[in-house]
């Protein structure tokens, strides 16, 4: 009997991690639907109204792609920023 | 002062430890997970650092970590606006990994390793740069680091003096030769991020007959500089890498694990000699811009033996330095590096002359796990013995497994964790993959020679320790040595002395007294899948499950044979699978 019990609990449990799993899953392709349609689209929009390129992919004619930089170390505090 | 370096989340998760500016210990999660190529949280990695050290988490001056996750976002976020909306299944996969680990980074290392001091975030591309010249023998160097793409950067070439380095040209995402290699090496059905040395020893068989078409989806100027035309590529926003214009040009991708063919063999001899000219022109370029005959490099690309082994012949550089994890597991290593030696300003005062930074097991360890677990072995008082035994067996084409000292620090096997074959039977190639690798047939096997003797064997003035350039096999050595022999005559060379370590030094010699060649075959000590063994279980339990004949750990010697209740199977799972793919 104890462990019928047990049985049904631990088959409730994992019906109910697992029913949880898709509505997080739902959940997730909502928001982020929202966020991405929304947001990035009304930027995507809004970009090429503007021309502005976020990335550049047209192949280029140019005899250097080489982009001058200069980058070297600068005061500890600054490593303390994710950038 | 220690300072631990990490990297984790996208590649090859890994520690390092340094103490004043020196390697303490440092290792790759994926030896203790058991999951190759693991890109979780290092903790099993980092736990490890800190027992080799004996410190605990209150101890460290700095934890670093390889890149700047705030611009790599930036990034992430740009490609997704630029390429809207069809980049939203790339965007939906992305984002909970970005949101729930990569943006909560310094958190996610104060819990998991409960420490509060301070988290420093080093340049992706500086990293790298940091993790090949601040640990090489130069005073001054030349870098190019190259590799699929950091934050922004995909290449960049710099100069290091002293304690500090200066990058000064990059080229920046999406146009990315580590990228295109990558895009080939799935076109061609082998996995990205794991497989692209594959497809470097596939180049060999074939000829570059796709040349005019690469040229179309890559453009490469005089300075080194290239662009890629991507409307071939769809990596910058789906999941995949090529397009159907790629395909239209290239034909239909090949399915995993299907033959092989022509075409497919000719288009990586096509990639790989394209890279090798894109290489050669950036390091000209860079010669020009920096007058200096030292070189180091960094970032996955780097792990292209076959360009590195060509670098002397085609540029004016004349001292390669490449460190063994030059993929992102070793920028982590590198971003600990920069801050010890180039922010904080210490003296450089290591110079990486071994790779040997891993776990090491002592002699009580490995007899107890031998009989705690009733294994039958046999027990070598002289050492002696047992490496000119350890030389007969492999003379007599057994299959050696040699386990001994620390684990390296790498994707290569380098004597410490080495399967041990020999290398002058011409079947022993067959044998191998037959009873114990299961690769490819195309994929070579690698020799390991001294450093007295590598000049009589391959065409080089230069050997090396960590396994990274391929040479020429001279033309009358090519039939003594068949089974390291490549199709093109070449082989990836390491080279070892005595000092550096002394037992695999030893075998090798012993072998050249029964054969008259110092030579062996060195191949990583795994089951095919898995990563490199660790610890002595992992050794034991690869040789029962594979057709590896001894075991030699240590002075102990274990015969397969000898323990028939502990033999199974490891290819049988893997064969079933191919046979269900036809």
């Amino acid at each position: 009997m104890s462990s019928g019990l047990g049985d049904f609990f631990k088959g409730f449990y994992e019906g109910f991690k697992s029913f949880g799993q898709s509505v997080s899953k739902v959940v997730n392709l909502i928001l982020l639907g929202v966020v991405y349609f929304v947001g990035m689209g009304l930027t995507a929009i809004f970009a090429k109204a503007f021309g502005k390129k976020f990335l550049e992919i047209k192949a280029t004619d140019s005899k250097s792609t080489w982009e001058k930089v200069r980058i070297k170390k600068e005061q500890l505090e600054n490593y303390k920023r994710m950038f | 002062m220690y300072i631990l370096g990490i990297d984790c989340f996208y590649h090859d998760a890994a520690a390092c430890l340094l103490k004043d500016g020196k390697i303490v210990a440092a290792a790759e999660e994926e030896r203790f997970t058991r999951r190759k190529h693991d890109i979780n949280f290092p903790i099993n990695a980092i736990k490890f650092c800190l027992r080799q050290a004996n410190i605990t988490v209150d101890d460290l001056e700095f934890v670093t970590f390889y890149e700047k996750p705030l611009i790599k976002f930036e990034r992430i976020l740009n490609s997704n606006i630029e390429m809207f909306p069809f980049s939203f299944p790339v965007f939906y996969k992305a984002m909970p990994s970005w949101l729930n680990e990569k943006l909560k980074l310094k958190s996610i290392i104060r819990k998991k390793m409960k420490y509060n001091g301070e988290v420093l975030f080093v340049d992706h591309h500086l990293a790298h740069a940091a993790s090949c010249f601040l640990i090489s023998p130069f005073k001054k160097s030349a870098i190019l680091t190259i590799d699929g793409v950091g934050e922004w950067a995909t290449t960049s070439l710099g100069f290091g003096e002293g304690n500090n380095i200066t990058l000064f040209e990059q080229i920046k995402f999406p146009h990315s030769i580590g990228l295109l290699y990558s895009a080939v090496t799935e076109y061609l059905g082998f996995k990205v991020n794991n497989d692209e040395y594959k497809v470097m020893g596939l180049a060999a068989l074939g000829e570059p007959t796709y040349y005019d078409d690469f040229k179309k989806i890559i453009h490469i100027n005089e300075d080194g500089s290239y662009s890629l035309d991507m409307s071939y590529f769809i990596y910058h926003y789906k999941l995949s890498m090529v397009s159907k214009k790629f395909i239209k040009q290239f034909g239909p991708k090949r399915i995993p694990e299907s033959d092989l063919e022509k075409r497919h063999i000719d288009i990586a001899a096509t990639l790989q000699k394209i890279t090798e000219d894109a290489m050669f022109k950036m390091l000209n370029h860079l010669y020009e811009q920096t007058k200096c005959k030292n070189l180091c490099m960094a970032g996955g690309v780097a792990l292209n033996c076959v360009v590195n082994g060509k670098i002397r012949k085609h540029t004016p550089f004349k001292e390669i330095f490449i460190q063994p994890a030059a993929s992102d597991a070793g920028a982590g290593m590198g971003s600990a590096f920069f801050i010890y030696n180039t922010v904080l300003d210490r003296k450089r005062e290591f110079t990486m002359e071994n790779a040997y930074l891993g776990p090491g097991f002592s002699r009580d360890h490995i007899k107890n796990f031998l009989t705690k677990n009733k294994i039958n072995f046999t027990e070598f008082k002289d050492d002696s013995e047992l490496l000119r035994k350890t030389a007969k067996l492999i003379f007599d084409n057994k299959i050696i497994g040699f386990f001994q000292g620390r684990m390296e620090w790498g994707p290569r096997a380098l004597g410490n964790r080495s399967i041990l074959a020999n290398p002058c039977n011409p079947q022993m190639k067959d044998i191998l993959n037959d009873k114990v690798k299961h690769r490819e047939d195309f994929r070579p096997f690698a020799p390991v020679t001294t450093i007295e003797d590598f000049k009589k064997y391959f065409e080089s003035d230069h050997g090396d320790t960590f396994m990274l350039f391929v040479y020429p096999i001279k033309k009358d050595k090519q039939r003594t040595i068949p089974s390291v022999t490549h199709v093109d005559g070449t082989g990836r060379i390491q080279t070892v002395s005595r000092e550096q370590n002394k037992r695999y030094y030893q075998v090798i010699k012993e072998f050249e007294k029964l054969s008259g060649v110092p030579v062996l075959i060195n191949t990583s000590f795994n089951i095919r899948g898995e990563p490199i063994v660790c610890t002595p279980e992992d050794a034991y339990r690869c040789m029962m499950g594979t057709g590896i004949d001894y075991l030699v750990m240590e002075n102990f010697l274990i015969g397969r044979a000898d323990n028939p209740k502990d033999m199974w199977d490891s290819w049988k799972g893997r064969r079933e699978i191919l046979i269900k793919m036809g």
